[in-house]
């Protein structure tokens, strides 16, 4: 006999295996959650790379598989009133059987994994919400349906309302950063959506008064985002360090001793024939540009031919070489009308090694004189600049303008008053300004040079983020809003036939 | 090294005391006219500053700027101009009227949101010899109340200001406070 109960209880153990949805819409709850693989990882036991695998068409099994399905079915009733139900019955009935109470719910909402759901005779405080419940789940009182739970009153809960809530319509979905989520999950989160939803509250829906006040609150706003995005981080920002003369102003409105590059450049001589020039606008150059190499601490004075130190950043007196290629391709130290030393600053420098390197060879390396450095990394805003690049995607996929107008002055502003700026003393690093400011030239230059290479004829390439150019640029470079793609500024006609005339 | 430096120096080392660089900061936030008292322009608007109310100008003349009337009128004019001596007294009046006008908003803002974070830059030893050199870190710290420094800068006097850091502050860093009396930089923001 002892077999047979051996027999019985291994019986017994093969409970039937829970279904699964299909593995995209696996990835599809976890996401519309917003929940990562490696919370979900780390609440089920396993690796991310499991989850990862079980999102792309494996099947977990036992255990596993019965808290997957837990999981996805809590994650499927959670995003419910976002996406279709199975059916309104399922929670139309639910008043009348609270008031008879004397069969448990049928329905879909009771699952058929949940076996173990009982139907109370008075109701108890909800484990969950502390709401009266009417049924027990695995021994304790709770809401059968989630959505009941989260509401802090579910006896008022009319048919009529949660019947419109949850009609079957497309979940309208926005970008969050690289991934995709609903536009309902976007709701305000972080400071920037934050701020946006009160500014609008406090102007009463009034568009251009919120975006008045926003931008005038840029500034600390961005400063605060900083503070923020530095929590935890390796590095301080330091905001006080003591400057070289170099670094400070003449005089109150004097410029400092750097040459930040700023191209300002346009081609000699056309190729023969008319062309249809393209200008060419790259978007959001000061907010990519935020991901430069900047120094950390203090700037250390180093001279003597010590050479460049990658693992440093900050400004370098140096003698550049002399550029040939200014016929067709701008030179990368800006429109420059006097020779001889001068101050650059790191993006500027590394531009030109790079270019003198075996990859490019397009000129002689220059000579480093002298240097103020300190210990750098490109990590300090690089959490500060995804923020605001997610924000500004999202803002864009939503047609969200007043959030485009606030991003677009936070992190203009943050550049132009991070120096010696009275509208901004919280931060007096006038080397960051410099060093921002010249990768976006670098980034500009190096767009340049890629239309070159790809066959293009650059015509132009000035200030921050304009550059003219011949030819089918559309195969170079994708065209849209974001801050890897460019936009259309203008098109027009230039050549022998007509000169440069606009067009619209 | 634990407290007070008794011959700063000695070794290379090179900085600034901390209290002086207090007061230079505080004086950056008070934003003084910029142009020179040499200048009629900074002249002037030192002059008309100093003038604006019967209480600006005793406090003036309370500040060391002991001229009739006529002399003032004179200057404002253009008729005359100050000499070397009063030129510095105008200067010395007008930095510590407006110190003192500046001081009870500045304090509010120091004090404001739980105080102000100071930076502290450590002092520079590329000159000591190598044996002498010592790891030096940059500090920072939240200073809650200013009243004491804020008083003392207002009213000009160093060494109220020296006692309210050296022994009012920089002890809250701990028991290396005393490689912190001199240092090259002190930041803060208000």
């Amino acid at each position: 006999m002892s077999d047979f109960d051996a027999i019985d209880s291994l019986l017994a153990s093969l409970t039937p295996q829970p279904a699964l949805p299909e593995a995209q819409v696996r990835r599809g709850l976890r996401e519309r959650a917003a929940l990562s693989k490696a919370q979900v990882a780390r609440t089920l036991g396993v690796s991310p790379a499991t989850v990862t695998g079980w999102e792309t068409g494996r099947d977990p099994s036992g255990e596993l598989r019965t808290k997957y399905a837990y999981l996805l079915d809590g994650l499927a009733a959670k995003l419910a009133p976002s996406s279709p139900p199975p059916t309104d019955e399922a929670t139309a009935p639910q008043p009348a059987q609270d008031e008879s109470t004397t069969f448990p719910a049928p329905g879909p909402t009771a699952g058929d994994d949940m076996d173990d759901v009982e139907a109370l005779a008075a109701p108890e405080p909800c484990v969950l919400c502390g709401q009266p419940a009417r049924h027990h789940v695995a021994g304790f009182p709770q809401h059968l349906d989630p959505a009941q739970c989260a509401t802090t009153a579910p006896a008022p809960d009319t048919p009529a309302q949660r019947s419109e809530g949850r009609t079957a319509k497309p979940v309208k979905a926005v970008p969050a950063g690289r991934r995709v989520r609903a536009a309902s999950d976007a709701e305000p989160s972080g400071p920037i959506a934050v701020a946006v939803a009160e500014a609008l509250e406090a102007h009463e829906g009034d568009v251009e008064a919120a975006t008045a006040a926003l931008v005038k609150k840029a500034i600390p706003d961005a400063m605060a985002l900083l503070d923020a995005t530095r929590i935890g981080g390796r590095y301080d920002v330091i905001a006080h360090p003591w400057m070289p003369d170099i670094l400070k102003k003449q005089s109150a409105h004097g410029a400092d001793q750097i040459w930040e590059a700023r191209p300002k450049w346009t081609r000699a001589e056309l190729p023969p024939g008319e062309h249809q020039v393209t200008a060419l606008d790259i978007n959001g150059a000061y907010l990519s540009a935020l991901k430069t190499h900047l120094p950390i601490g203090q700037l250390e004075h180093s001279a003597g031919g010590v050479g460049h130190d990658r693992r440093r950043a900050g400004v370098h007196l140096i003698t550049p070489s002399h550029w040939d290629r200014e016929d067709v391709l701008p030179n990368p130290l800006g429109q420059r009308d006097e020779p001889g030393p001068l101050w650059v600053t790191e993006p500027t420098l590394r531009l030109l090694l790079r270019l003198s390197g075996p990859k490019h060879g397009l000129c002689e390396p220059p000579e480093i004189h002298e240097s103020y450095t300190s210990g750098a990394t490109e990590g300090l805003l690089e959490k500060f600049r995804i923020v605001l690049k997610d924000a500004r995607d999202t803002a864009i996929a939503a047609g969200d303008e007043v959030t485009l107008e606030y991003v677009k002055a936070m992190y203009s502003k943050f550049v132009s008053t991070m120096g010696t700026s009275n509208y901004n003393r919280q931060l007096y690093r006038p080397d960051w300004m410099h060093l921002i400011r010249s990768q976006a030239f670098a980034n500009l230059w190096m767009k340049a040079l890629k239309a070159h290479e790809a066959g293009l004829t650059v015509v132009r390439a000035m200030g921050t983020d304009e550059l003219h150019v011949i030819g089918d640029w559309r195969r170079v470079f994708g065209e849209g809003r974001g801050v890897t793609e460019v936009k259309v500024k203008d098109v027009y006609t230039a050549g022998s036939a007509h000169v440069a005339g606009g067009e619209g | 090294m634990p407290e007070r430096n008794h011959d700063f120096g000695k070794f290379g080392a090179r900085g600034i005391r901390g209290s002086d660089l207090v007061a230079r900061q505080l004086d950056a936030l008070a934003g003084f006219i910029a142009t020179s008292v040499t200048t009629r322009r900074g002249l002037l608007a030192r002059l008309n500053y100093l003038t604006t109310s019967p209480t600006a100008w005793k406090a003036a003349r309370a500040a060391g700027l002991r001229v009739t009337d006529r002399t003032l009128k004179a200057w404002l004019a253009g008729t005359q101009k100050p000499s070397k001596a009063n030129l510095e007294r105008i200067e010395g009046a007008y930095r510590t009227v407006r110190r003192h006008n500046v001081a009870r908003h500045l304090l509010k803002r120091l004090n404001s949101g739980g105080g102000t974070r100071v930076e502290i830059h450590p002092l520079n030893q590329s000159q000591v010899p190598r044996p002498y050199q010592r790891t030096l870190e940059y500090r920072r710290i939240n200073v809650r109340r200013w009243e004491g420094m804020v008083t003392a800068w207002a009213a000009g006097d160093s060494r109220a200001l020296d006692d309210a850091w050296t022994t009012g502050v920089l002890p809250d860093l701990g028991s290396q406070w005393g490689q912190y009396e001199y240092v090259t930089n002190i930041g803060f923001a208000a």
